[in-house]
């Protein structure tokens, strides 16, 4: 076995474990990890595809880079998405904005079945 | 190609300006800019159309001036400029509405109404896979920001919404990674020179297509689509389901119509036709048993893009050109009589004080336009003639008919229609049920009312253009 190939199993075994753990919890926080895990599986295969060639291919090191910054936004974004969320679940104010305030009356009449 | 440079530019400048000025510039100025902005796209889009209706067949543009192969490559071609317009006309649209109707939206829904207008105008113009998922990712990350302006109640589906769209976005890159090692490009038309069916592109394309049916909300991948498109608020449930889930599909058709091999694509092609047929009954039926008036729609979104993928999935079995016409008339068709859905649904809602399909008992009388508007654009998803919806299931029909071998896929036709008209008609048969009124809360808002009409008139308009339009989208689907 060359090590392209080894790097190759490799990745995808992280990109397999990331899915198994996606499918498998409830939990938000672990679900984004579990996704984050993909990620660095799939950019595990991208670096070892680099090496295929000798001098290694750079256009996948831009790629990956690139992906790596998009994977951080999404990261942070799904971090403060979860957290607000979360203590929505376990009832504290999370951002008293005027929206969400607005959103909240607006939704609290679901009782209006009742009506005649 | 310029006029194409500058309807994708404008947005994502002005999408930048707003952010900057974040609480300088009051609700009301920034909404008039971001109106601004789609309608100055929306007239580069048009000479851009002009542009490519003259020049008659698409036009390359290497960024950087780098060589191909390295370049990231931009391709105007007749249809990616259809759909320019389209998008900017809806974000016109969506946007007065939004700024002007009693749906008041916070004032972050207009920087995110143009970063998503910029980022689908990318999408439409890209011809590089990573390219390509850059601008899918933008999409999603947006959509979901958008989900959670309905407040609260909005995040937890926001945040399923968007560990799905990552996943999603995950398995494409994925494909794109195998795709790249195997050929050593990005570039969808050079990858289409080289592609052979061995199995490095096999996986690489079904796992890009996972990711994009998840994506897309495509059956049976869709369960994420009613929690996220029913919760957020109106204006954005219509951009959400008229163009959003449209860039994914976008995307599916670039691989199986350019890049795949002709073998591999007749061979999954009626995989996707028959998961098609089962979205087409699966989501009406869905529709149909649908409490709340949002989802009905929302499901509805689910059955409609049924059509879209029977399309591709027959493009890909039979190779004719007449799909790619027949797919995008869908789309398109798609886009505007659920606009107004979404907006008429949004105007019953808050008129009426109810989210329950139940609840619009009387509302021909209460809230005659909206009611119209949402009857009318039903009429072109169902496919009644002379509709947009018409125009497209006629496109798609003909071949099925001509040949008896095909007669099966015209039963699926069949049925889609059938069930569609089954989940519009239950909405309008209680709207007449006059004897027992719900009274509305409020005067209706005039103005959101004839706005959710406007889309609904267009989709029925189709058909004095389907003429050229089919010509237009035929002469050269790429």
């Amino acid at each position: 076995m060359t090590g392209l190939q080894l790097y190759l199993i490799l990745g995808a075994a992280v990109f397999l474990l990331g899915l198994h753990a996606l499918l498998m919890t409830t939990d938000s926080i672990r679900r984004l990890i579990a996704v984050n895990l993909m990620g660095a599986g799939i950019f595990l295969i991208m670096v070892a595809l680099a090496g295929r060639i000798s001098p290694p291919d750079p256009v996948l090191h831009a790629l990956v880079v690139t992906g790596l910054v998009v994977a951080i936004s999404a990261t942070a974004f799904a971090l403060r998405l979860i957290t607000a969320a979360a203590r929505i679940d376990s009832g504290q104010s999370a951002i008293p904005d005027k929206a969400s305030r607005l959103a909240s009356k607006t939704l609290s009449d679901v009782a209006e079945d009742s009506r005649p | 190609m310029t006029y194409a440079l500058v309807s994708l530019s404008i947005p994502l400048l002005s999408a930048l300006v707003l952010m900057l000025a974040g609480a300088r510039l009051s609700k009301r100025n920034a909404g008039i800019m971001a109106i601004l902005t789609s309608l100055l796209s929306l007239v580069a889009a048009w000479f851009c159309l002009l542009d490519v209706a003259a020049a008659n067949q698409s036009i390359l543009l290497n960024l950087g001036g780098w060589e191909n192969g390295l370049a990231i490559r931009l391709r105007l071609s007749p249809l990616s400029s259809l759909l320019l317009l389209f998008a900017a006309f809806m974000h016109v649209l969506i946007g007065i509405y939004a700024g002007f109707s009693r749906q008041s939206v916070s004032r972050d829904f207009w920087t995110l109404s143009c970063v998503l207008h910029g980022s689908l105008a990318a999408l439409w113009l890209s011809a590089d896979l990573f390219n390509l998922y850059i601008t899918l990712e933008l999409l999603g990350l947006t959509a979901v920001a958008m989900v959670a302006l309905a407040g609260k109640k909005a995040y937890k589906p926001a945040s399923n919404y968007l560990i799905l769209s990552l996943v999603a976005s995950l398995f494409y890159l994925l494909g794109v990674a195998l795709v790249y090692g195997r050929y050593g490009s990005l570039d969808v038309v050079l990858l289409g020179l080289q592609t052979q069916s061995d199995t490095t592109t096999r996986i690489a394309l079904l796992v890009m297509t996972a990711g994009l049916m998840l994506k897309a909300a495509l059956w049976p991948l869709h369960l994420w689509l009613p929690a996220a498109h029913a919760n957020a608020p109106t204006a954005v449930s219509a951009l959400l389901s008229g163009l959003v889930v449209k860039g994914p599909i976008f995307i599916l058709w670039l691989l199986w119509s350019e890049v795949a091999p002709v073998d591999l694509a007749q061979q999954i092609g009626p995989v996707l036709a028959v998961a098609g047929m089962i979205a087409l009954v699966a989501g009406g039926l869905s529709a149909m048993r649908s409490p709340y008036l949002k989802t009905l729609v929302a499901y509805s979104t689910v059955a409609q893009l049924g059509y879209a993928m029977m399309a591709l999935g027959l493009l890909m079995t039979w190779q004719l050109p007449q799909m790619h016409v027949a797919l995008w008339l869908f789309v398109i068709a798609h886009g505007l009589a659920k606009a107004t859905l979404f907006l008429a649904a949004g105007e019953m809602q808050t008129t009426l004080g109810t989210k329950r399909v139940s609840g619009l008992r009387g509302a021909t009388q209460t809230v005659p336009v909206a009611m119209f508007a949402f009857a009318v654009a039903g009429g072109s998803l169902i496919g009644l003639p002379p509709s947009g919806g018409f125009l497209a299931k006629w496109v798609l029909l003909e071949p099925m008919l001509s040949s008896p071998q095909n007669w099966p896929w015209a039963f699926g036709v069949l049925l889609g229609t059938l069930v569609s008209a089954a989940y519009i008609f239950r909405v309008v048969a209680i709207s007449f049920d006059r004897a027992r009124i719900n009274p509305p809360d409020v005067r209706p808002d005039r103005l959101g009312h004839w706005l959710a009409l406007l889309p609904a008139l267009m989709v029925w308009g189709m058909a004095l253009i389907g003429e050229w339009l089919i010509e237009f989208l035929s002469g050269g689907g790429v």
